[in-house]
């Protein structure tokens, strides 16, 4: 297991608001959160794709994360609602600000895209309406071969009881197609009180069909990968990105620290493992 | 649905009855495995202010040492090693870490450095590690476990090289440490802390008393006498000040003391915090035996201490973790003709208690 | 209930091992309120809970039964039994919980056990600064 995080926080201007949300994220025991920028194409007047706030602007003091003795560590996300093929623009440089990159299909035709072709870390399934499209193997197993993960996000069914019919409806869909492979659960909350515990959560998990261990690694090490693909899939789109690595050269091991930085991204590493279980 | 909501994880309970006179009983060895206690509770019925010889051995526990952001690689120095690991036991896990979450670190009285590492970690350290036993679909903590006073470990030896290198210049590992000695005590352990932010902690002692208390008849070696998961409930309820006094019928709770019971007007209940030695917990044990030779109105004590959640290892230096909780303690119930009953539990995937 | 491992030695040992044989769960829970004035007494705090059953779990999640064996009116927090069998709904159904009267509100889950004693030693409280 790794580190918890929650990787959907919803970005507001409130920068107060904000604050708190992430100082309760902290409190509650993630080590590492996302802010999240939503970006909703409409197809009659063109829009500018948000670009994210330095977390040193919206945070002076990051908080300590609850029983350890470093802060928590904020991460951006971009998350494009998609509704139309040509609202996925690839190589887009507004993109490259983000550390995260999410998209949210909206038709059948996008999600296939989306699984098997498009360059993006998460792909994000609706909880606030009934599914308009169903999980077809081939997709979810390609997404899953890729390393991209399928998030579903518990604060909608806090809200409101209907939302969460929705939200527990589709996640079980997911949840028999996928089989618990790649799934990372996140809170999209906007409120502080919106927010769980990580345990809370992997508790919940069960309700959406995942296993104990599956649940617990979607707020864990599922989260890992995800951030992990992010820098490879940052650093492969042709910027050479050098790391600092130690200067004494007695490792033997069959992966000196070096090497495993710059030529096999630790993520590949990691996903490795996951199609052969 | 594919999952059962009616079922929770595994948990244990070993429950061992015997007496101190018996040769076979392991009372013994079962305390000095568990290494790292954090809690120590008694219960003394029909008493209100503990005897001096109970009070001495509370206030005699030993002291232990939290050290900031020490770097692990120390507890291969040279001088530590022959000062603190080979002359006695030393009992250090590391503090405010997470043994689901972050790379975790303990040193074991019998000379076994424990590393509980995620893969990352593992990786670049780069020496031997077995993956640990609570990985799910990928494997992504290991486990390093080294003997300090092995050969091979010596200083200047190759695995020691190879593993001082590892935490000195590759993995660079850090972590706030908690450490005790036996039987030195700090003098063994100056010398490191010294180079660091230490501070010194006695154990925390806390006592009060309880008045009227429902409690469980407990005759010494009838077997069946008490179901075990209700006696440890009582037991618990007595410890968090929860009532018992509860009829089955009633609104907010219906947790009743165990039949048959009586009433005991009043008891001691004695606690004490800290990163605790099983040596003293040993030592009260003898003492609680010698108290409960003399005639008493209630003629049995119960004795709960509980290991720390997030150390790498729970009893025998077997692995340890956390899926929800990390319960690892045992409760001991000792009676006037030298007859105890040992509850030992574990949570999750832990191996079984011995 | 299965005694996995049965010893008899002559006169007095015995080792007897169960496995997951508990038959409750028990929670620590904090209900944390956007208005911290606000006062719950013991009874409304089971009611609240057991609303919360209710929306999702309905009228047989409203019949599962838990014990509120302890609760601090001034910290709003509680020690809740529930049967092992029924911990996945209740614990659920305090997740899900989101509004009392109308005002955001959330439980926080401090500690879940299948031993009562394992709530009042958790070295994850251990503050030593």
């Amino acid at each position: 297991m790794s580190v918890f995080m929650d990787l959907n926080l919803s970005f507001t201007a409130d920068k107060k608001l904000l604050q708190s949300v992430v100082e309760t994220a902290a409190h509650l025991g993630f080590s590492t959160v996302a802010i999240n920028y939503v970006f909703e194409p409409t197809a009659k007047k063109k829009q500018d794709i948000p670009s994210p706030t330095p977390i040193n602007e919206l945070i002076d003091q990051l908080p300590v994360v609850q029983g350890r003795s470093r802060p928590i560590r904020v991460l951006n996300r971009l998350t494009i609602v998609m509704s139309d093929s040509s609202h996925f623009r690839p190589n887009a440089a507004e993109y490259r600000c983000f550390d995260l990159l999410a998209v949210q299909p909206t038709t059948d035709k996008l999600f296939h895209a989306a699984c098997m072709t498009y360059d993006v870390d998460i792909i994000c399934i609706s909880v606030t309406e009934k599914l308009p499209f169903f999980f077809k193997r081939a997709p979810v197993n390609g997404a899953v071969d890729r390393g991209v993960v399928f998030e579903v996000s518990y604060s909608a069914a806090i809200r409101d009881s209907t939302m969460r019919r929705y939200t527990i409806a589709n996640a079980v869909s997911l949840m028999d197609t996928c089989k618990g492979k790649n799934v990372i659960l996140s809170s999209a909350a906007e409120k502080p009180l919106e927010l769980r515990g990580p345990y809370d959560i992997t508790n919940l998990g069960l309700l959406f069909g995942l296993s104990d261990g599956d649940a617990k690694e979607a707020v864990s090490s599922t989260c890992r990968s995800v951030v992990l693909h992010a820098e490879t899939r940052r650093t492969a789109s042709g910027i050479i990105s050098t790391m600092r690595s130690c200067s004494e050269s007695s490792c033997q091991q069959e992966a000196p620290p070096a090497a495993a930085d710059s030529e096999a991204p630790a993520a590949k590493r990691a996903k490795h493992q996951l199609p052969d279980d | 649905m594919s999952v059962d909501l009616d079922q929770t994880p595994r948990s244990l309970l070993v429950c061992d009855r015997s007496s101190f006179l018996n040769e076979k009983n392991r009372i013994s060895s079962q305390v000095e495995q568990l290494h790292f206690n954090y809690k120590v509770s008694l219960l003394l019925p029909e008493c209100s202010s503990a005897p001096s010889h109970l009070d001495a051995v509370f206030n005699s526990f030993n002291s232990f040492y939290l050290i900031r952001n020490m770097p692990i690689y120390e507890l291969l120095d040279k001088h530590f090693l022959k000062t603190a690991v080979y002359q006695g036991s030393v009992y250090g896990v590391s503090y405010r870490t997470r043994i689901d979450e972050d790379n975790c670190v303990a040193l074991m009285p019998n000379g076994h450095l424990s590393l509980s590492l995620d893969k990352d970690s593992f990786e670049l350290l780069g020496v031997e590690g077995k993956p640990s036993r609570f990985n799910h679909r990928t494997t992504c903590r290991y486990v390093v476990c080294v003997d300090l006073t092995d050969s091979s470990m010596a200083p200047g030896g190759r695995g020691y090289q190879r593993l001082l290198t590892g935490l000195r210049s590759r993995l660079q590992l850090k972590t706030d440490f908690l450490l005790s000695h036996h039987p030195g005590g700090g003098a063994s352990l100056q010398d490191l802390l010294s180079r660091y932010d230490w501070s010194e902690h006695r154990p925390d002692v806390s006592s009060h008393t309880l008045t009227d208390l429902s409690c469980p008849a407990l005759q010494s070696c009838d077997l069946q006498s008490c179901d075990p998961h209700s006696l440890l409930e009582w037991i618990g309820a007595v410890d968090a000040h929860i009532s018992c006094e509860n009829s089955s019928s009633s609104f907010l709770s219906s947790l009743v003391c165990p039949e048959p019971k009586t009433t005991v007007s009043r008891a001691l209940s004695v606690s004490v915090c800290g990163l605790l030695l099983p040596q003293d917990v040993h030592r009260l044990i003898q003492q609680i035996r010698y108290y409960l030779e003399q005639p008493r109105l209630e003629s049995w004590v119960s004795l709960t201490v509980h290991g720390f959640v997030d150390s790498p290892v729970s009893w025998r230096g077997n692995e340890h973790g956390v899926l929800r909780g990390g319960e690892n303690f045992y409760s001991l119930l000792i009676f006037h003709d030298q007859t105890y009953q040992l509850h030992l539990a574990t949570g999750a995937h832990d191996t079984c208690p011995p | 209930m299965s005694p996995a491992d049965k010893k008899d030695k002559p006169a007095d040992y015995q080792r007897v091992v169960l496995k997951n044989a508990s038959p409750y769960h028990y929670m620590k829970v904090c209900l944390v309120l956007e208005d911290e004035s606000t006062r719950l007494s013991a009874v409304d705090l089971k009611q609240f809970i057991i609303s919360g059953l209710k929306s999702l779990y309905g009228e047989v999640g409203a019949a599962l039964t838990f014990d509120l064996l302890k609760y601090d009116e001034d910290t709003l927090t509680a020690f809740l039994r529930v049967n092992s069998r029924g911990l996945v709904k209740l614990w659920s159904s305090l997740t899900l919980l989101g509004s009392y009267q109308n005002q955001a509100c959330a439980f926080r889950v401090l500690q879940v056990s299948p031993f009562l004693l394992a709530l009042t030693g958790n070295s994850r409280e251990l503050q030593l600064d």
